[in-house]
C-alpha cells in the first residue's frame, strides 16, 4: 500500500511537470504518459521502500526486476510435512492458489525433476533436494519476473539447513529465518555484481554469432545450483559441437539452457563399432567420424542415430516427388466409388456373425516369474574402478556424486535406447533419476549401479503407473446412467492401425453387452468407409456413415445424436490419419473434437515408432489446446498402442508416449485378429525396459 | 602365538576327560534341555513376528493423512502439509497417550502416498498391516466419490486383506468444515460406488490385478457388513485435532 501510494504520488508531480513541458503539444496524452512513469519508477520506488539497508545503487532509469519479488522460499521433508516456509515467517502474503501441489503432482511426480523450472498460474518454481536427508526446496517467485540469484540462493538455503537439520524437529523459525534472510541478501548481492560484470563484459565484446544461438539445443545439464541461464548463451557455443547431432526438438516445455560444464562426453554422438549396431552403415556418420575427434564412447544408441540420420535426406527427396508432374493427369473427378444401394454387397459378404473367443482383454496375463538377475554391464570403464568402488561399496559412507552416477546412468540410457526408447526421454529420465540420487548416501555392500537400477526401476513403474482409472467399462455404465452415449474417438497419424483397433475394441465392448455403433468419420481416404461397413457387418452392429468429402465434425455430431435415439450405449469414432504438422487437418480435429466433446480422446500410436513419437504427441496435445475454444481444452486422454507383436522386447515406445504425454495407455493392439487386444502390463514392461 | 595354542589343546583335553567322567544320563539330560530351549526360543521369535502391529493410513491425495499422521504422533500439524511424494514410516506412543502413566505400547504408523502414481506403494505396506484407516475427504466429498470407492475398492479385495481378516476404518475427514456431508451420507455413497464397481468388475478380471476377491453377495446391493474384515466409520477434523476415533480403534486393534 504504501508502495503504491508513495509511486503514485512520484508520478503525478513528474506528469504535472512533464504535462507544464510538453505543454506545446496539441495532444499530450497524459494517461498513458502517467502509466509509462509509473512502471519506470515502481520498482525503484519499491526496492527503495522495501530494503533500505541495500547499497544505493545508482539507478539511471532502467528497469530493474524489485529484489524482494521472490515471493516463498518453502522448505519441506519428501513425506509432505513442511519444515519452514519464508511467507510464515517472514510474515508476507501467502500464495494463491497452490502451486507447490501442482509442482509436485505434474512436475516431481511425473520424472521432470531435472527440468529448469515449472510455471503455474503467474509463479514460477524452482527447486532443488536434498536426497541424504529427504527434503526438497522450492523457491516460488512472479513469472515475469527473471530473478538471477534463485539458483544460487537455493543451493545456499540447502548447504545451511542440512546443518541445523534434524530428523525428530519440526520447528526451525527461531533458527532459520535469521540465516535465511542474510543468504537472501547475500544472493541479491551477488547476482546484482554479476549483471553489473556481464553487462560490461557484453559491451566489449561482439554480439554472439547466429550459429551459436541455433545451436543452443534445449539440452538440459541437470542437477540444481547453477548461475543464471543468461550465461548460456555465451557458453553454448563450445558445448554445442555434438549438437549438431542431436535433433533440437522442441516439445513446448521449459527447459532452460545451461552451460554445459561437463564436455560433450555424454553426448553419445560418437559411434565406433558398439556392438549393438545392426544397422546398415551409414556414409554420414563415417562423415561425422571424420569431422570430429571427440572420445570415442561405447554407446548402444547407433540403431537410433542410424535411423535418424537416415531419415534426414528422406523429406529432401520427398519433396522432389512431390515435384514430379505426371505426364497423363488425373482428372479431378472424385474417385468415389461408394454405391449407395448396398443390398449387392449384403448378399455376396458373410452374414455369419464374428465368433473369435475371448478378448485377450479379459484374460490373465500369465507372468512368469522369472529371476531378476540384473545383468552387468561388461562395458570397460567400470573395471578401472572396480577395486576402489568395491571398497567404497562394503564401507558404505560413500556419498553419491554425479560423476559416480554418471557412467551407471549412461549404461542405463543406452540400454533404453536400444529398447527403442526415444532419446529425449531417455535423457530426461536418467536426469531426473540422478536428480534424485545426487547426495544419497550409499547403503553399505551395495553397489551404485544397482542402486541406479532400483531407482529407475521406480521412476519407470512411477512414470506407467496410470494417474487416472482406466476402466472403462466403468465409464460406460456412469454414461449410460446419465442417459447418454460414451463417445471415443480414435485418432492419430497414418498408418497406425485405427480402423483396426477400433474394430478390435468394438469387439470387446460387444463380449461385455453393450451396445456399439460405429462412426465413420474418415471421410478423406478411399475405402475407409467401406472398411468400417465390413468390421460392422462381421460384428452385427450399427453404422453411421455419411459417405466421402463430407464435414468429419458434422457427421459425428450426427451420429451421436442418432446413437442417442437408439440408446446405443458407446459410439466409437473413426478418424482420417494425419500428420501433426499438417496444420489444417489439425485444425479439423480440433474442431470435431470441440463440437462433439467426446468422453475419451484415444489417440493411436504405433509401438515400432522412434523418436518421432514425442513430436507426434506433443504436436497433437499442443494443436488440440491450441485451436480449442473453451478455456480447458480436451487433450489426449488415453493411448492405444499398436502393431505391438511385431516388437519383440523393444517396447520403448510405450515409455516415450506415456511420459511425454501423461496418458495412460489403455489398450495395447497385439495382432490383426478381433480378439488382438490386450492391457497394459505395467511390471512386465519395466522388467522388460531394464533386463 | 604358540604357547597359546598348547594352551588351548590342553584345555580341550581336560574338558574331554572331565566330560567322559560324567555318568552318561547327565549328559544326555543337558543335551535335552539346551535343545528344548533352543526350540521354545524359535517358536517364541515365530509367533511375536507372525503378530503385524502396522497401521496402514491410506486414501486418496488431499483428503489430510499426512496431517492425521502428525496429530497422532505430535498432537498437532506443525505448518501444514503439502502432498507426499514418499510415506511416513514411524513407531512411536501415540500422542494423546504420552501422559498415561505405566507402559504404553509404540504404535507403528505408516501414511502411504495418496497419489495415483504412487499406489505400488500400499501394496508393499499392505501385508503387514493389522488396521488400515482409509482417510476421506468429507467437504470435497462429491467431485472424488468415484475416485475414492475405486480405491477403497482396491483395500477391499486385496488378498491379504481378506484373509487375515484386516480391520478397516473409514476416517471421514475435514468435519470441522461447514460443507463437510455426514458420515452416514459418505457410507451410503461409497456402498453405492462400489456395488457399481464390482458390477463392472465382476465381468472381467483385470490383467494386472490377479488377486482379486469377490466382495459381497451377488445379486444383493453391497453393504459393508457383507464384508468379512470389520468395516466402520468414523469423523473427524485432523487439522483441530479431533481425531480420537481413529486412536481408538489403534488402540483397540493394536494390543497395548
Amino acid at each position: 500500500m504504501l508502495n503504491q501510494s508513495c509511486c503514485s504520488w512520484i508520478g503525478s508531480i513528474l506528469v504535472s511537470s512533464g504535462a507544464a513541458r510538453s505543454d506545446p503539444d496539441p495532444d499530450p496524452d497524459p494517461p498513458v504518459l502517467l502509466f509509462d512513469l509509473i512502471s519506470l519508477l515502481s520498482p525503484i520506488t519499491l526496492r527503495f521502500a522495501s530494503i533500505p539497508s541495500i547499497d544505493p545503487i545508482p539507478i539511471a532509469l532502467q528497469v530493474q526486476p524489485p529484489a524482494t519479488m521472490l515471493e516463498e522460499l518453502l522448505i519441506f521433508t519428501r513425506g509432505g510435512l513442511i519444515l519452514w516456509s519464508s511467507c510464515r515467517a517472514l510474515g508476507a502474503a501467502a500464495l494463491k492458489g497452490s502451486p507447490i501441489d501442482a509442482l509436485i503432482r505434474s512436475c516431481l511426480l511425473e520424472e521432470r525433476s531435472a527440468d529448469a523450472s515449472f510455471s503455474h498460474d503467474n509463479y514460477a518454481l524452482k527447486w532443488t533436494f536434498h536426497n541424504d536427508l529427504g527434503l526438497v526446496f522450492v523457491a516460488v517467485y512472479q513469472k515475469i519476473l527473471h530473478l538471477l540469484y534463485v539458483d544460487d540462493l537455493l543451493a545456499a538455503v540447502r548447504r545451511e539447513f542440512a546443518l541445523i537439520y534434524d530428523p525428530r524437529r519440526t520447528a526451525y523459525d527461531n533458527d532459520f529465518t535469521d540465516i535465511f534472510r542474510q543468504l537472501h541478501r547475500e544472493a541479491e548481492a551477488r547476482a546484482e555484481e554479476m549483471k553489473k560484470s556481464k553487462q560490461a563484459l557484453s559491451s566489449r565484446l561482439p554480439p554472439p554469432t547466429l550459429l551459436a544461438h541455433r545451436k543452443a539445443a534445449p539440452k538440459v545439464r541437470g542437477g540444481g545450483g547453477k548461475p543464471s541461464a543468461a550465461s548460456s548463451a555465451n557458453k553454448s557455443g563450445d558445448s554445442s559441437d555434438g549438437d549438431s547431432d542431436h535433433h533440437a526438438l522442441t516439445n513446448g516445455s521449459s527447459l532452460a539452457t545451461r552451460p554445459a560444464a561437463v564436455p560433450s562426453k555424454s553426448k553419445a554422438g560418437k559411434e565406433n563399432g558398439a556392438p549393438k549396431d545392426n544397422g546398415a552403415f551409414d556414409v554420414t556418420r563415417l562423415q561425422r567420424l571424420r569431422n570430429k575427434n571427440d572420445k570415442k564412447t561405447n554407446t548402444g544408441a547407433a540403431d537410433n542415430n542410424g535411423t535418424k540420420k537416415l531419415t534426414k535426406p528422406d523429406p529432401t527427396k520427398k519433396k522432389g516427388k512431390q515435384d514430379r508432374v505426371w505426364d497423363d493427369k488425373p482428372s479431378n473427378k472424385k474417385l468415389d466409388f461408394t454405391d449407395p444401394a448396398d443390398e449387392r454387397g449384403d448378399e455376396v459378404a458373410d452374414r455369419v456373425a464374428v465368433i473369435e473367443g475371448e478378448s485377450m482383454m479379459d484374460k490373465d496375463e500369465d507372468l512368469t516369474s522369472d529371476s531378476e538377475d540384473e545383468e552387468e554391464a561388461q562395458d570397460g570403464p567400470k573395471k578401472k574402478g572396480w577395486f576402489s568402488s568395491m571398497f567404497q561399496s562394503i564401507a558404505g559412507n560413500n556419498v553419491l556424486d554425479k560423476s559416480d552416477l554418471q557412467p551407471a546412468l549412461k549404461a542405463l540410457k543406452d540400454r533404453l535406447m536400444s529398447k527403442n526408447v526415444a532419446e529425449e526421454i531417455a535423457e530426461k529420465l536418467c536426469e531426473s533419476v540422478a536428480a534424485s540420487l545426487e547426495g544419497k548416501k550409499l547403503g553399505s555392500f551395495t553397489r551404485i549401479s544397482s542402486t541406479v537400477q532400483t531407482a529407475m526401476e521406480e521412476a519407470l513403474l512411477r512414470i506407467l503407473t496410470p494417474r487416472r482409472s482406466i476402466d472403462i467399462l466403468r465409464d460406460v455404465h456412469a454414461a449410460k446412467e446419465r442417459g447418454r452415449p460414451y463417445v471415443i474417438v480414435f485418432v492419430g497419424v497414418n498408418g497406425v492401425g485405427k480402423s483396426t483397433n477400433l474394430a478390435k475394441v468394438a469387439y470387446w465392448l460387444l463380449q461385455h453387452n453393450l451396445s456399439v455403433t460405429l462412426a465413420a468419420c474418415d471421410t478423406f481416404r478411399s475405402g475407409a468407409v467401406e472398411q468400417l461397413r465390413t468390421h460392422a457387418r462381421r460384428l452385427q452392429i450399427p453404422i453411421f456413415e455419411k459417405g466421402y468429402e463430407k464435414d468429419p465434425a458434422v457427421v459425428a455430431r450426427e451420429a451421436i445424436q442418432e446413437a442417442s435415439r437408439n440408446k446405443s450405449d458407446v459410439v466409437l469414432v473413426d478418424t482420417a490419419g494425419r500428420m501433426q504438422d499438417n496444420e489444417p487437418l489439425m485444425r479439423a480435429l480440433s474442431k470435431l473434437i470441440n463440437l462433439n466433446s467426446p468422453d475419451l480422446v484415444l489417440f493411436v500410436g504405433e509401438a515400432l515408432v522412434g523418436n518421432d513419437a514425442v513430436d507426434q504427441l506433443t504436436k497433437f496435445n499442443q494443436k488440440l489446446a491450441d485451436l480449442s475454444a473453451v478455456p480447458t481444452a480436451r487433450l489426449i486422454d488415453g493411448i492405444l498402442l499398436t502393431k505391438f507383436d511385431t516388437i519383440d522386447d523393444k517396447v520403448g515406445a510405450a515409455l516415450s508416449m506415456v511420459y511425454i504425454s501423461g496418458a495412460p495407455v489403455m489398450f495395447v493392439g497385439c495382432g490383426q485378429s478381433y480378439t488382438d487386444l490386450k492391457k497394459l502390463n505395467v511390471k512386465s514392461i519395466v522388467k522388460t525396459l531394464l533386463k | 602365538m604358540d604357547e597359546w595354542i598348547r594352551q588351548a589343546e590342553l584345555w580341550v583335553g581336560q574338558a574331554e576327560s572331565w566330560i567322559r567322567q560324567q555318568p552318561s544320563e547327565q549328559i544326555y539330560v543337558a543335551a535335552a534341555v539346551v535343545a528344548v530351549t533352543i526350540l521354545v526360543l524359535i517358536a517364541a521369535s515365530c509367533l511375536k513376528s507372525s503378530k503385524p502391529n502396522t497401521i496402514v493410513l491410506s486414501g486418496l491425495s488431499g483428503s489430510g493423512k499426512t496431517t492425521l499422521f502428525y496429530q497422532l504422533r505430535d498432537g498437532s500439524s506443525h505448518q501444514g502439509t503439502v502432498t507426499s511424494m514418499e510415506e511416513n514410516n514411524d513407531t512411536f506412543v501415540l500422542h494423546s497417550e504420552q501422559e498415561r502413566k505405566g507402559k504404553v505400547k509404540p504404535v507403528h504408523i505408516v501414511d502411504v502416498p495418496g497419489h495415483a502414481r504412487l499406489k505400488p506403494k500400499l501394496d508393499e505396506v499392505l501385508p503387514k498391516a493389522a488396521g488400515v484407516i482409509f482417510v476421506v475427504d468429507a467437504q470435497d466429498f462429491l467431485s472424488s466419490m468415484q475416485a475414492a470407492a475405486e480405491y477403497l475398492y482396491d483395500i477391499l479385495t486385496k488378498a491379504t486383506v481378506v484373509k487375515k481378516k484386516v480391520p478397516v476404518l473409514i476416517f471421514c475427514n475435514k468435519t470441522d468444515k461447514v460443507t463437510a456431508h455426514s458420515k452416514e451420507f459418505i457410507k451410503k455413497q461409497l456402498e453405492k460406488e462400489i456395488n457399481k464397481l464390482r458390477e463392472s468388475r465382476n465381468a472381467i478380471s483385470s490383467a494386472d490385478i490377479s488377486d482379486e476377491v469377490q466382495l459381497g453377495f451377488p445379486g444383493e446391493a453391497f453393504n459393508f457388513s457383507q464384508c468379512q474384515n470389520k468395516v466402520t466409520v468414523a469423523e473427524g477434523a485432523g487439522s483441530t485435532g479431533n481425531v480420537s476415533p481413529a486412536e481408538q480403534f489403534i488402540r483397540e486393534y493394536v494390543k497395548a
